[in-house]
């Protein structure tokens, strides 16, 4: 296990020294900031303009961020060919999946600190300190990244990075559209076609579950049960992707 | 007994539905402790192949390896192993002695051991003076070179080095051969792969000839010179293949 913890640090490493990381990140910034600008609202709509773009930022930036590491990490090490030198060395394949879904990991919370700290830092400046539901907000999206990052990785291990790419984005929007995907099939006359559709709406992660935010920015608050609920299905979703990658990359012929 | 073995080694890649290579023919072969045994063989002979099933990259379709008496994916075994891949490739976003330090961690190398090693080691690939340049301004040869240092962090007992001169220029080629002697000298067993017949020739204690797959034959040069009655490597090389092709057409 040391040896996992040697390729989450050089997984950190190889994206801090990269640009990727650092223009996601000012450029959400930016777009977090920017919304300071809508000055000509009145106070109230401002700051719910503030939490929209806000939050909306963090996901979709730190979507971007989740998706691009995880693709470094093992699609990059395949097709660069470096992996060739790291699976001759005394490493255990599931330690190396476990090395760089933490290394990843790392990544992404680190650019969803800096930018929830931006975040906090502006509502403190509109005077609107934040309560405990936009936590519970944050909370919920970070676990969303990391399954995002997650699932990246495990398509990693048997498809090509090209697929990867396309099939992360492709699941993104469709995570986020399952609720409407199921209203939908609920007016569907064949009940084959319904069971089908639900069968694969139950597979795809639900990225929706963990968006709360347009309750907290008008103030609703929800309970701790909702968030651990979701805490556990996507802890639960990473596990079972995880299983599912080591499985593939104990398979991989590289 | 033997440090590496393998038993009817036969590797077939599938290429979509159908198309299928067979790149390893049932191969067994014995590398003994203390030798530095070359594999010959034209392009796409089978000599990458037969060097990554050894360190478990890929998987046999039939057959058996034995390193030290264990499986190729025993981690005890890998502690022992030295590796250059062909035209090998690294974080480019490392230095030569970052990269160092990074693989021997992974062999559980104490850090003041790394920090000894990588300083001669550096040295001894000629790479010192570049310590503080990132792997992306590396050139060909100088990849090359830090793959070889990279496969010495743990002092292993067998060295695999797939092509070990491609991309070197006349003196680190000479370099590369003086250090396989010095190494094995030492007590390192060493298996290679060469287009170099020179190379081969000169440094090489037992070879073997790869041929579309087939392990057409091994044995020490001189043994096999006159069993061929060859003049010299490149007519040997020659003749084995010649031989096999006629063989084949009947
Ligand atoms: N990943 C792969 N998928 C399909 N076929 C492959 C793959 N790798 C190698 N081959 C095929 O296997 C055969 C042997 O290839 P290999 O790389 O072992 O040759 P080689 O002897 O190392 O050649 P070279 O001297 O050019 O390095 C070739 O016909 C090659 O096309
Ligand atoms: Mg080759």
């Amino acid at each position: 296990m040391k040896k996992a913890w040697v390729i989450a640090l050089n997984t950190f490493q190889e994206s801090l020294r990269k640009k990727t990381f650092y223009v996601l990140l000012v450029v959400a910034l930016v777009v977090i900031g920017a919304s300071r600008f809508f000055s000509f609202l009145a106070a109230e709509d401002e700051l719910k303009m503030i939490k929209d773009v806000g939050f909306a930022s963090i996901e979709f930036f730190g979507a971007l961020i989740a998706i691009f590491t995880a693709l470094t990490a093992v699609s990059g090490e395949i097709e660069k060919r470096t992996i060739y030198p790291l699976l001759s060395k005394p490493i255990k394949r599931s330690h190396f999946i476990i090395g760089k879904l933490t290394g990843q990991t790392l990544v992404i919370f680190l650019n969803f600190v800096f930018m929830s700290l931006f975040f906090i830092v502006l509502l403190l400046i509109k005077k609107s300190p934040p309560d405990i539901n936009i936590f519970k907000a944050l909370i919920l999206i970070f676990i969303e990244l990391v399954l995002i990052g997650t699932i990246t990785l495990t398509v990693a291990t048997f498809a090509t990075e090209a697929f990867n790419l396309i099939f992360s984005f492709f699941l993104y929007v469709v995570g986020h559209l399952i609720s409407y995907g199921s209203q939908i099939l609920e007016r569907v006359e064949n009940t084959l076609l319904q069971r089908l559709g639900k069968a694969f709406y139950s597979i795809l992660p639900n990225y929706e579950n963990f968006n709360i935010k347009d309750k907290v920015v008008v103030g609703v608050s929800v309970s701790w049960k909702y968030v651990g609920t979701n805490v556990l299905y996507g802890i639960l979703y990473m596990v079972i992707a995880l299983l599912i990658g080591i499985y593939f990359f104990n398979k991989r012929e590289v | 007994m033997a440090i590496i073995e393998t038993r009817g080694l036969s590797k077939v890649y599938t290429l979509g539905k159908k198309r299928q290579v067979v790149a390893l023919n049932d191969v067994t072969l014995n590398i003994q402790e203390g030798e530095i045994f070359g594999i010959l063989g034209p392009n796409g002979s089978g000599k990458t192949t037969s060097l990554k099933l050894l360190l478990g990259i890929i998987f046999p379709t039939a057959g058996e390896i034995a390193i030290m008496g264990e499986n190729q994916f025993s981690i005890a075994a890998k502690k022992n192993i030295g590796f250059l891949p062909e035209n090998p490739y690294y974080y480019d976003y490392l230095t030569g002695p970052e990269i160092l330090k990074f693989y021997g961690k992974l062999f559980d190398i104490p850090s003041s051991t790394i920090a000894d090693r990588t300083e001669e080691l550096l040295n001894l690939v000629g790479l010192y003076n570049a310590r503080n340049l990132a792997l992306k301004h590396y050139s060909k040869g100088m990849l090359e070179r830090i793959g070889l240092a990279t496969s010495l962090i743990n002092d292993p007992k067998i060295l695999i080095l797939d092509e070990p001169t491609t991309g070197l220029d006349p003196i680190g080629c000479k370099e590369t051969r003086d250090l396989l002697i010095k190494l094995n000298k030492s007590g390192k067993t060493i298996l290679l792969s060469s287009h170099f017949l020179s190379e081969v020739e000169r440094v090489c204690t037992r070879i073997a000839i790869f041929h579309r797959g087939y392990l057409l034959t091994t044995g020490t040069l001189t043994g096999l010179l006159e069993e061929y009655q060859a003049e010299n490597l490149e007519d040997l090389f020659v003749k084995a293949i010649e031989k096999f092709d006629t063989a084949e057409q009947k």
